[in-house]
């Protein structure tokens, strides 16, 4: 029997005594964009950190390609190809634009994969160009607008060529002609393809995000989260029709 | 001949080209001509001393520059790699009888040892928490001197180690040019792939390791290298001043270190070394007025830091050169457009 692309069992995480996710359990393919929504503090963020290694779980199991990768190394999941942005950006605001992106070039993955191109400049221009944001790239990161920061995110995302990008709220910030944008990248990127010198095979992706409109639009499949337990899980369509995710979203009354 | 005459026509071309057309570069030019023909006119042993010590500590201060200034791991206790370097090559060379240039970089790599001692314990901690405890190795390693007394000297130290050089010229080209070789290959390393992973340490390490990227080895590269070069400064220091004491290990030696960075401009590494030729001649100038003489240099540093905070090279470097809007490169303030774009520099 084949391993599914990523399968994630009985994952569970306390702060004290909050249980922020609750034995969650999905799984997704390689072609697939997943959605991950949910209110505010459903632990949607809290999931992707746990599949990141930023944070270590209490419990249970997350397997990539086939390999276990709790207890590993934030930069060795990673290497191993799934890559993240964050929710409130992180970029290096005292460096250059591309300084930041070449980061990401220089992890051994990056390095590994683009070992017919030499010039690391050339490969992290490429990842800001797909991001579009080439034309600033001598500019310090300090001063990006919001949106230009999401993109920044996700262009040191992009650079390490990652399987699985795991993507936290992509549009926040941006305004309705940004996210239009963003969103058809998004999809652009998931196609795979040439992007200059990165040779991206198109990620499967995991999108946490609120604007559920656009977020509908790209993805393949939902989860939904609700006090860190998964409360549905399907196809856009049969997710906004589900009852216990609108009595997540707007309460009892909103049935 | 004719190679002679290209590889000629090359360095005029660089100099042209690269050095004249900024006013830094012109400056760091001409010191290292001071430095290297400085003993062509003088041999006053008094300035040759203070020269040779002043180039020592530069390195020091260099090398704190990398490990604090570029990668953020605040070390309030490099006095620990200086004082590790000085009593390795003492020790070696008094009890081993290794001459200065093989013992003065295996102090180094005693001092390596060190950086990785304090950076395997100091991974996890950040900022202040950081600082306070490596602060406390160098007064943990000067207790273990003390313990010691037969092997160390206890608080006399070890003394009649071997001369750097016979002649008091030949230990200031010894020193200088370790110092302007140790200094670039700094330069070299903020400058290249490494340095950029130890900015980016510095700002975010959380978004450092989502590149990808196994900060844990770099931040001990950067405690290894720091060490290594801190190390080469103190097994120099001891053999130029034939003793390796407890002063090497003090808490106030660490804090001069952390002064002079502060002072010239953390992480340009140019700062550190320039503001190490201010200060430590300053010190000597200002023994006119011996009482005063540390309140001097107290009102020196705050009045500069006050209307510089950006350390003493950084504001002048600023004040000469500015950036092209358009492709960042530096040019001569007086330019209305740059060198390379002709972007309008006004």
């Amino acid at each position: 029997m084949t391993q599914p692309f990523l399968q994630i069992k009985d994952l569970t995480k306390n702060f004290g005594g909050l249980r922020a996710v609750n034995n969650v359990t999905f799984s997704m393919e390689r072609d697939h964009i997943l959605g991950l929504i949910g209110p505010n503090g459903a632990g949607k963020t809290t999931l992707l950190r746990l599949m990141t290694g930023i944070l270590k779980p209490d419990g249970g199991s997350v397997r990539f390609m086939g390999k276990e990768i709790v207890g590993r190394k934030t930069w060795d999941i990673v290497n191993m190809g799934i890559a993240c942005t964050f929710q409130n950006m992180r970029p290096f605001r005292r460096l250059p634009i591309i300084a930041n992106v070449m980061v990401s070039c220089l992890s051994p993955r990056a390095m590994k994969r683009g070992e017919w191109v030499k010039r690391l400049g050339a490969k992290a221009m490429d990842a800001l160009e797909f991001a579009g944001i080439s034309d600033m790239a001598l500019e310090k990161a300090s001063t990006l607008s919001q949106g230009d920061l999401k993109r920044l995110e996700v262009a040191r995302a992009v650079a390490t060529e990652p399987d699985l990008l795991l993507l936290d709220e992509p549009f926040g910030g941006l305004s309705p002609a940004e996210t239009d944008l963003m969103a058809k990248s998004i999809k652009r990127l998931h196609k795979g393809g040439r992007f200059g010198r990165l040779h991206s095979e198109g990620p499967a992706m995991i999108i946490v995000e609120h604007k559920l409109h656009w977020l509908m639009k790209i993805v393949d499949h939902i989860i939904v989260l609700n006090f860190g337990t998964l409360i549905a899980s399907g196809t856009p369509d049969e997710i906004i029709k589900d009852p216990l995710v609108i009595e997540a979203y707007l309460g009892k009354g909103g049935i | 001949m004719g190679i002679i005459l290209y590889y000629l026509r090359k360095l005029l071309s660089v100099i042209k080209n690269e050095v004249l057309v900024l006013p830094s570069r012109v400056v760091v030019a001409l010191f290292f001509l001071f430095l290297l023909l400085l003993p062509l006119f003088t041999e006053d042993p008094y300035l040759l001393r203070i020269l040779t010590l002043t180039s020592i500590f530069a390195i020091l201060a260099a090398s704190w520059d990398l490990l604090s200034g570029f990668t953020g791991q605040m070390n309030f206790g490099h006095a620990l790699f200086f004082g590790v370097g000085a009593y390795g090559a003492a020790m070696l060379n008094k009890y081993a009888g290794i001459p200065p240039w093989s013992t003065i970089p295996l102090g180094a790599l005693g001092a390596v040892l060190a950086g990785l001692v304090i950076g395997i314990p100091c991974l996890r901690l950040r900022g202040t928490y950081l600082a306070l405890t490596t602060l406390a190795f160098p007064i943990i390693l000067m207790g273990i001197v003390f313990a010691f007394p037969d092997l160390t000297g206890g608080e006399l130290g070890i003394s009649g180690i071997a001369r750097l050089a016979r002649s008091r010229v030949a230990n200031y080209y010894i020193a200088v040019v370790v110092m302007l070789g140790l200094c670039t290959i700094m330069w070299k390393i903020t400058d290249s792939n490494t340095g950029i992973i130890f900015h980016a340490i510095r700002e975010d390490e959380l978004a450092v390791r989502a590149s990808g990227i196994n900060t844990t080895r770099y931040k001990l590269l950067a405690f290894s290298l720091s060490g290594f070069f801190a190390g080469i400064s103190g097994g120099l220091y001891a053999h130029f001043m034939r003793i390796a004491g407890p002063s090497t290990l003090e808490v106030s030696m660490s804090f001069q270190v952390v002064i002079w960075a502060i002072f010239g401009g953390v992480a340009t590494i140019y700062g550190p070394v320039g503001a190490v030729f201010v200060l430590f001649p300053l010190m000597e100038v200002l023994r006119f007025w011996q009482d005063y003489r540390i309140l001097m240099f107290a009102c020196v540093v705050l009045l500069i830091l006050l209307y510089m905070p950006d350390g003493l090279f950084r504001w002048l470097r600023d004040k000469t050169e500015k950036e092209c809007p358009r492709c960042k490169i530096r040019n001569v303030a007086m330019r209305h457009t740059c060198r390379i774009c002709t972007a309008q520099l006004d």
